[in-house]
This record gives structure tokens, sequence and C-alpha cells, in this order.
């Protein structure tokens, strides 16, 4: 590319705004986290639940396991996200930096094209245009990770709906002291699942922003 | 952004940048150095991010940037040192020299190639091919960790902001009225330097260079005579006070 030529892409949008908006996807997948690990506790307390009912819950015992299961899958899953999206974030900010630096580059080579030593300023210019195009890859395949994780943990919450209907149903069955307590884990899955697949599909359209 | 040439001799010469027509009128006027000898340039206190092109267009009309090799920067303000991020992706192997205190602090504008390099409270030289300058402790005038840079050769005070004032970015680059310049840089002293110990003591390890320019970082150059007509009025002015100031 021509130093100063001003054809270098600076952003993939038409404003600065994508760092921010990163930076919000890092935030929102950090309340996912938190909201998977309130998963882990409700995992907890449904096993302690079915081994005080004993006979009472017989069907419900096994469903603990799945719970704990999905909890240990989707705190590790939104875990693993979180440190992408944040990741993500220090990228978008390096992009900008580099953004910035060319566009400085660029006036200057306007505003000095007379100096005798404006031409020292090209190998400045490849390099930190050669870096930046790096940077921009790294950026663009860390979206590609970011999206394909979150498509795999929303897969994964689909399980949290079949678990709480089980629930429910099992609840029926079991005597009627445990069963609003029953009752109470499935609806207190369902809520968390729902909360946790409300931050993936925010931050799946705002993914889509970054494109 | 105007270039003006303190001193030349065989073996380096001074620059001072500043006086920039095109600067956002909210951030104050600066005063940007440069010492250059045979194969280095050192650029002073190179100023804040707002500046950089500006001052990179104006270095370039210069020296080639590879012959950038040494950053100082005298303390930790962003119209000081905030361009040093940009600095950092223009300039492949060059070292900055400002104090050890700084550092950590400093390097949340962005430094990934250049290397620091401390200056120890005692102060220290840095020998630009044939030239040699010295780091002069400047602590508490204003910052806790300042340092002021002196060429015993051209006879050359980079004071930093001792001697600073605030006036139009218009305004000469040398001080010709010294009476009339007082009111100028009067609330400044009093109210950013801390401490008349600290201002004292300065004034006193001063007196021993032999100094034919005193360069601030904002404001006008004192040459001959109003060097020490500046030391004599600094040395009488109470600093640290606040309150007043602010009354």
């Amino acid at each position: 590319m021509k130093p100063g030529s001003k054809k270098y892409n600076y952003m993939s949008s038409e404003n600065c705004s994508y760092f921010v908006t990163a930076a919000v996807i890092a935030a929102k997948l950090d309340q996912a986290t938190r909201a998977a690990q309130q998963l882990t506790l409700i995992a907890s307390n449904a096993k302690a639940l079915a081994l005080r009912a004993g006979q009472g819950a017989a069907g419900f015992r096994p469903l603990t396991d799945f719970i704990h299961k999905l909890a240990d899958v989707t705190v590790s899953s939104s875990k693993k996200i979180d440190l992408l999206a944040t990741e993500l974030s220090r990228m978008a900010a390096e992009k900008v930096r580099g953004d910035r630096a060319i566009a400085h580059f660029d006036t200057v080579y306007e505003n000095a094209k007379d100096s005798p030593y404006i031409h020292s300023l090209d190998v400045v210019y490849k390099r930190t245009v050669e870096k930046q195009q790096d940077v921009v890859i790294a950026y663009r395949q860390q979206i590609d990770r970011l999206n394909e994780e979150l498509d795999v943990l929303e897969k994964e919450l689909r399980a949290a709906g079949i678990l709480a209907t089980l629930s429910r149903v099992e609840a029926l069955q079991a005597d009627s002291f445990y069963q609003d307590a029953l009752n109470n884990v499935a609806d207190n899955v369902e809520s968390v699942a729902v909360s946790i697949k409300t931050h993936i599909k925010s931050s799946q359209s705002l993914v889509a922003e970054l494109h | 952004m105007k270039t003006y040439k303190l001193y030349e001799s065989s073996t380096h010469a001074w620059l001072v940048f500043g006086r920039d027509p095109g600067k956002p009128s909210q951030i104050i006027d600066t005063n940007q150095y440069m010492v250059v000898s045979k194969d280095n340039a050192l650029l002073i206190d190179p100023g804040g991010i707002e500046l950089f092109s500006a001052m990179l267009t104006t270095v370039i009309k210069q020296v080639p940037v590879e012959k950038i090799t040494h950053l100082f920067a005298s303390h930790q303000d962003p119209d000081i040192i905030s361009s040093l991020g940009l600095w950092d992706q223009a300039l492949e192997n060059a070292t900055l020299h400002s104090p050890w205190l700084w550092e950590s602090f400093i390097r949340h504008f962005g430094m990934n190639n250049i290397t620091y390099s401390p200056i120890p409270d005692e102060g220290g030289q840095l020998h630009l091919d044939d030239a040699m300058l010295r780091f002069i402790p400047a602590h508490y005038l204003h910052s806790s960790g300042n340092v002021n840079i002196y060429d015993p050769k051209a006879k050359i005070l980079m004071s930093g902001d001792i001697g600073a004032a605030l006036e139009e970015p218009e305004a000469p680059i040398y001080v010709d009225n010294f009476e009339a310049h007082i009111p100028k840089m009067k609330t400044f002293h009093q109210r950013w330097m801390p401490s008349n110990e600290a201002k004292n003591d300065w004034v006193s390890r001063v007196r021993e260079l032999d100094i034919e320019m005193l360069c601030p970082q904002h404001g006008r150059i004192f040459r001959g005579d109003d060097v020490g007509r500046f030391l004599d009025w600094f040395e009488s002015l109470e600093v640290g006070i606040t309150q007043k100031a602010l009354g």
C-alpha cells in the first residue's frame, strides 16, 4: 500500500465504536458466567433435596446428576467465552491504537511532503500497516472463535429446558411434602438458563456488528 | 508548528518546536526541544497525544525518523509524554530517559518497543555522539520525580515547568521584558510548585551552572541576564500557597 494514500481500511465498521462493543460483550458474558455459577448452587441444593426425600423422590435423584453436569459444562463454557471476549476487547483496543498511529502518519505524509526526510517514514509506515494487518486477522479469528463458543453454549443450554420439564414431571410423582421444593428447583434451572440465554443472544447480535 | 534553532556547534544543535497555530485551543501550549548530534537525536518532553502529528511533521523536516534514538520526559504529565504510545509505533529502537519514579506510571501511555532508562534521584548523564548532557534533579518542581537537562557546552538548561508562563500561542519565543513577563508566570509557580525548600535548593544548585539560556516547557525562553533575573525572582517567590492561589 502506498504510504499516505489513506487507502488503508482503518476500521471494520464506520466508526470507532467497535472497541466499545467488544467491551460490552465481555461485560455481558461476565454476567453470563455469574449466572452459570448460580446453576452450580442450584444443582447442589437439588442433590441435597433428593437425598433428604429418599424414596419420596426417587425418580428425581438421577436428574440432579444431569443438573450438576449441565452446571459444570455451562460454568466451564461461559468462563472460556468470557476469556475470549476479554481478549477480543483487548485486541480491539490494540487495533484502535494501530489505526490511530496510521492515521497520524498519513497526516504527516500530507503535511511534510516536501521534507527531505519524508521517505524515512516509509519503513515505519510499512511496519505499522503490516503489524496492523496481523492484528486485524487475529481480531477476526477471535470473533469467529467467540461465535463458535457462543453457539456451543446455546446448544448446551437447550438441555436446561428439558431438565426443567423432567423435574416438574418427577415433582408430580414425588411425595406432596417435597413437590413445592422440587418444582422450585425446576423453576430455578429454567430461570437461570433463560438469563444465560438472554446474555448469549444479546452477545451474538453484538458480535454480528463486529464483522 | 514553528521551529527555532537555539544553538549550533560542530558537535550538536538545539532546536525548539512550538507556537503551533493548529493546536486545539483548550490544550496548553508547549515547547518541545530536540538535540541533534552526528548520528542521533534526542526529543525532550515530546508532548501530548494531540500534538503528535504536528510534532512528527516538524521533526521529520529536520531529521530522518530513524535518527530519533532517544526521548526524554522530565516527568509524567500528559502534556509531557502522553504521545508515547504513538512514538512507540514510530520508533523501533529508541530509549526513553525519565525519572525512575514514574516508570510504571508512564508505561500506561503504551510502550512496547521503546526501552525505559530510569534516571536515578541524583541525576546522571547522557552522551549523544560527542555531546554530553547532564540530568539535573529538580524534584518537587513541580513533580515529585522531576529532572532538568543541562548542556554545559551550549550553556542551555531545559528547565521543564520551572520558568513556565501561561500566555497566547503566538507569543514571542524569547522573554523581551522581564518585569512585564512576571504576571504571566507568577500564579503558575505559586500554584504548581509545592515546596519552598525544594525551590531554594534547586536555585542554589543551578546558580553554580553557567547558563546562557533557561528553556521552560511552556512560555518563553530566558536569555543572558534574564536567567539571573529569573533565579532571583524565583528565589524570593513564596510557592505552594494553594489556598491563597485559590482565593
